[in-house]
């Protein structure tokens, strides 16, 4: 990469006397086509099969999306049945929330998730919620803002009922023993994300995250949830109807696969961070592989905006084994500055997240980003300027800042960071009703899995508000769908139709999904697993 | 100040470490997780966030010259030469089980606390629960206070624990300190959040003074 050197760059950086906002930005339209990853040539190409046949979609997602199966029937030759009503697939919080409501309306309910319980994207949020409670705030200006920060392609709909939502989420928090940052009065203290227009975020220092599946698991344990870890699903299963009735999973403690016949199926297995991208870094927890869109896909739910990811302005660029990590937006909104390699700002540090991750990209692709290696280059995250500023808000407010300037062995308050836009989060997904219902009956999706929220982009704290908001509601509709009658079969059926399609399509066979865990992690080759289909007898 | 140059020419030297009896060389800037995938060895058991917080990669780990056992988090442990690191099976859950609607008001916590956590008044101070949290929690103290009924004191030792269950691993009197630390923050918010602002807003919603405009 060029770019000017580190140490030349950090002169230029203790240098800088004026730290003005350049005088004309690009707007946001061309700077997007010109350096967002979503715009690269070569990223996109048509979907072969399925509901969204002919739509643009992430060239390796859509790999995945049409990719063959991991099992056929043989496989699940005697294996364990198991009976309940509700089946929640996925441990983080939009799973906990729908599990808890379901369990509360008189469901039974199974939880399975892939790894362990809290195992997710959502411990490692940072930043903080949305919620309009401010006196100059209503939700009206929170939909606003949602809606534009999205480009205007977010549905209305959900939109409105989320942001309605959202202080009675805030509250249900509270009463699951959640703890948010007061001011000295014990009001919600609030904080202004990326291109909104009000101080909306309530927050917990910068472990919302932590804080939130803390209180979520707890409750969850406590709970008459049964709950499976260490269970990844790799089929749903369906009815004589078409209606989704359960799930396969694989059993990794003793590699068995167990069938969980359910009324009804609550996907919530978040995003597809692990999947890489267009070979970027990422923020994600370990299991953010996409498998719930693979799942739903190949049961016939219809998908949108798989051509739109997030890409965070403030991943961490150096040290490489931290590549990736994520500095939440919390920075910025305390007045962190990005300062190129000359020491000068170049962007409105509160823009949307994908002017500003464009702005970065373009800074380091014209040669002003600060340069360590061939590979690698980023620009600074000023915050010995914040800490300037207001002396001891870094310790104060972001203490996970800190933890992590230690790990990189640098002191935060004295020196910036070197940053870069991160794969952070899938704007699309499952398309869905304001239930979480998706277009394939008793088939709800809830989370970073689902679409339709944030359009092509998303406002910092909007997305732990989606898992909770939907997450309840699912919950609840699931747990009314009990009252019907049972299913007559279940089965993987829909595997023969999906074998048939690929080979029309003429895909390549060879390709397993869902692809459950990252390749470094070498799943495949795993003894205790003997390549994962061959079941130990 | 870090010289970063400096940094990664020491980051790229290779040391030698034994990983779960797997003799492992890889580049000293590497976790103990990722020195087993960098030596082509599978593990997706006890793997998480690699980022510190969800408590998942509990490790053993023994340095060079030194025969103490530390408990570490494997994520955030970079591998050292000579080092042995062994990682741990799943925690068993706590038999602890409460409801937070079952405490009726927060005059009762107290009692309800201590038949919850009966242990918890047991403490023998051994310190077996500080030596083992990687957070360097001081979960000791944090169960003292919760004893005496200082909830909101107690919770605030535990903001940075992540529920790795080291603790509860070491305490002989399975008392389970974490879920100790848990409730005191969870009583905390339960009863004692009521921020103005948040209750305001949600009275206006509720009397429709606020609406949106769903063309
Ligand atoms: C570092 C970071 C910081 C963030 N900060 C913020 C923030 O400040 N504010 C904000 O609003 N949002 C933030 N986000 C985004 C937000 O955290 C996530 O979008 C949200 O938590 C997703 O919740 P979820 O429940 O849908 O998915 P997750 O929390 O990721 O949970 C998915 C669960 O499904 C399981 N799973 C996956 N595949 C399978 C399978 N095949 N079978 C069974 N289980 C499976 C996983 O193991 C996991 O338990 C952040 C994200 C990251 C990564
Ligand atoms: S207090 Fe216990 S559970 Fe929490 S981080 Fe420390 S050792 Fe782990
Ligand atoms: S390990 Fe248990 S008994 Fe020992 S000090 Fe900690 S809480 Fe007390
Ligand atoms: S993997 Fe989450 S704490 Fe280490």
């Amino acid at each position: 990469m060029t770019g000017i050197p580190y140490s030349e760059a950090l002169v230029n950086y203790q240098s800088a006397k004026s730290r003005d906002l350049p005088e004309s930005d690009m707007a946001t339209d061309e700077l997007l086509q010109a350096f967002h990853p979503d715009y690269r040539e070569g990223s996109l190409v048509s979907l072969k099969v399925g509901p969204n046949q002919g739509d643009k979609c992430h060239r390796e997602l859509a790999g995945l999306l049409q990719s063959d199966a991991r099992i056929d029937e043989a496989d699940l030759a005697g294996a364990t049945i198991v009976e309940t009503d509700v089946l929640v697939i996925g441990g983080g919080g939009a799973g906990c929330a729908a599990a808890l409501m379901a369990e509360q309306s008189g469901a039974r309910v199974i939880m399975a998730t892939k790894l362990r319980l809290g195992d997710s994207n959502t411990v490692m949020a940072e930043g903080g919620i949305q919620a309009s409670i401010e006196r100059g705030d209503t939700p009206q200006m929170h939909l606003d803002d949602t809606l534009k920060a999205g480009h205007n392609r977010g549905d209305r709909k959900l939109v409105s009922q989320m942001v309605m939502d959202a202080p009675d989420v805030i509250r249900w928090l509270i009463q699951q023993g959640m703890q948010f940052d007061l001011d000295e009065f014990g009001d919600l203290m609030t904080r202004r994300a990326g291109g909104t227009s009000a101080d909306r975020v309530v927050y917990y220092r910068d472990y919302t995250g932590l804080e939130m599946m803390r209180a979520l698991r707890e409750s969850v344990r406590n709970s008459k949830i049964d709950v499976w870890d260490y269970s990844p699903v790799v089929e749903l299963m369906s009815n004589e109807s078409g209606h989704c009735a359960g799930a396969v999973i694989s059993n990794l403690k003793d590699c068995s696969y167990v069938l969980i016949e359910a009324r009804s199926v609550i996907l919530a297995t978040g995003g597809i961070g692990r999947m890489h991208l267009n070979g970027f870094p990422t923020s994600n927890h370990f299991g953010a592989t996409g498998d719930g869109l693979v799942l739903a896909y190949r049961l016939g739910a219809q998908l949108r905006d798989l051509d739109s990811f997030q890409y965070h302005p403030t991943g961490l660029a150096y040290p490489h084994h931290l590549a990736g990590t994520l500095i939440t937006e919390g920075v910025r909104s305390a007045g962190a500055h990005l300062l190129n390699g000359l020491g000068e700002r170049f962007v409105d540090e509160l823009m949307t997240r994908d002017h500003v991750s464009a702005a970065i990209l373009r800074e380091c692709a014209e040669g002003r980003g600060v340069r360590v290696d061939e590979n690698t280059a980023g620009v600074w995250l000023d915050t010995p300027g914040v800490e300037r500023k207001t002396p001891g808000i870094l310790k104060e407010r972001l203490p996970k800042l800190v933890e992590l300037g230690r790990k990189c062995g640098i002191n935060p308050a004295e020196m910036p960071l070197l940053v870069y836009p991160t794969l952070h989060y899938q704007n699309g997904g499952i398309v869905i009703d304001e239930n979480g219902l998706s277009t394939v009956p008793g088939l709800y999706c809830v989370g970073e899995v689902s679409g339709g929220i944030h359009g092509r982009n998303r406002i910092m704290g909007n997305a732990l508000l989606e898992i909770i908001s939907f997450g309840r509601q699912a919950g609840i509709k699931a747990a009314e769908m009990t009252h019907g009658r049972g299913h007559k079969k279940v089965t993987i059926g829909h595997l023969s139709k999906l074998r048939r399609e690929l080979a029309v399509a003429g895909m390549p066979m060879d390709v397993k999904g869902p692809m459950l865990f990252p390749e470094c992690a070498k799943f495949e080759k795993d003894a205790d697993y003997e390549g994962f289909r061959r079941k130990k007898q | 100040m870090t010289d970063k140059h400096n940094m990664s020419e020491i980051n790229e030297r290779l040391v030698n470490v034994t990983i779960d009896g797997k003799a492992i060389t890889a580049p000293a800037s590497l976790s103990t997780i990722q020195a087993l995938w960098h030596a082509g060895y599978p593990r997706i058991k006890s793997v998480g966030c690699l980022e510190g917080v969800c408590g998942s990669c509990r490790v053993l780990v023994r340095r060079e010259g030194n025969s103490e056992v530390k408990t570490q988090l494997g994520c955030q442990t970079l591998i050292e030469e000579g080092m042995q690191v062994m990682f741990l099976v799943f925690p068993r859950p706590t038999h602890h089980t409460y409801k937070l609607e079952n405490i009726n008001s927060s005059w009762e916590v107290q009692t309800k606390f201590h038949k919850i956590f009966p242990e918890a008044s047991h403490c023998r101070e051994c310190g077996g629960c500080n030596a083992s949290c990687p957070k360097g929690i001081d979960v000791m103290r944090g169960v003292e206070l919760a004893a005496k009924g200082r909830f909101r004191e107690a919770g605030e030792l535990f903001v940075e624990c992540v529920m790795c269950d080291l603790c509860l691993t070491a305490c002989p009197e399975l008392i389970a300190p974490n879920h100790v630390g848990l409730f005191s923050r969870r009583v905390t918010a339960y009863f004692h959040i009521r921020p103005s602002n948040l209750i305001r807003r949600l009275e206006g919603l509720q009397r429709g003074k606020f609406q949106v405009t769903e063309e």
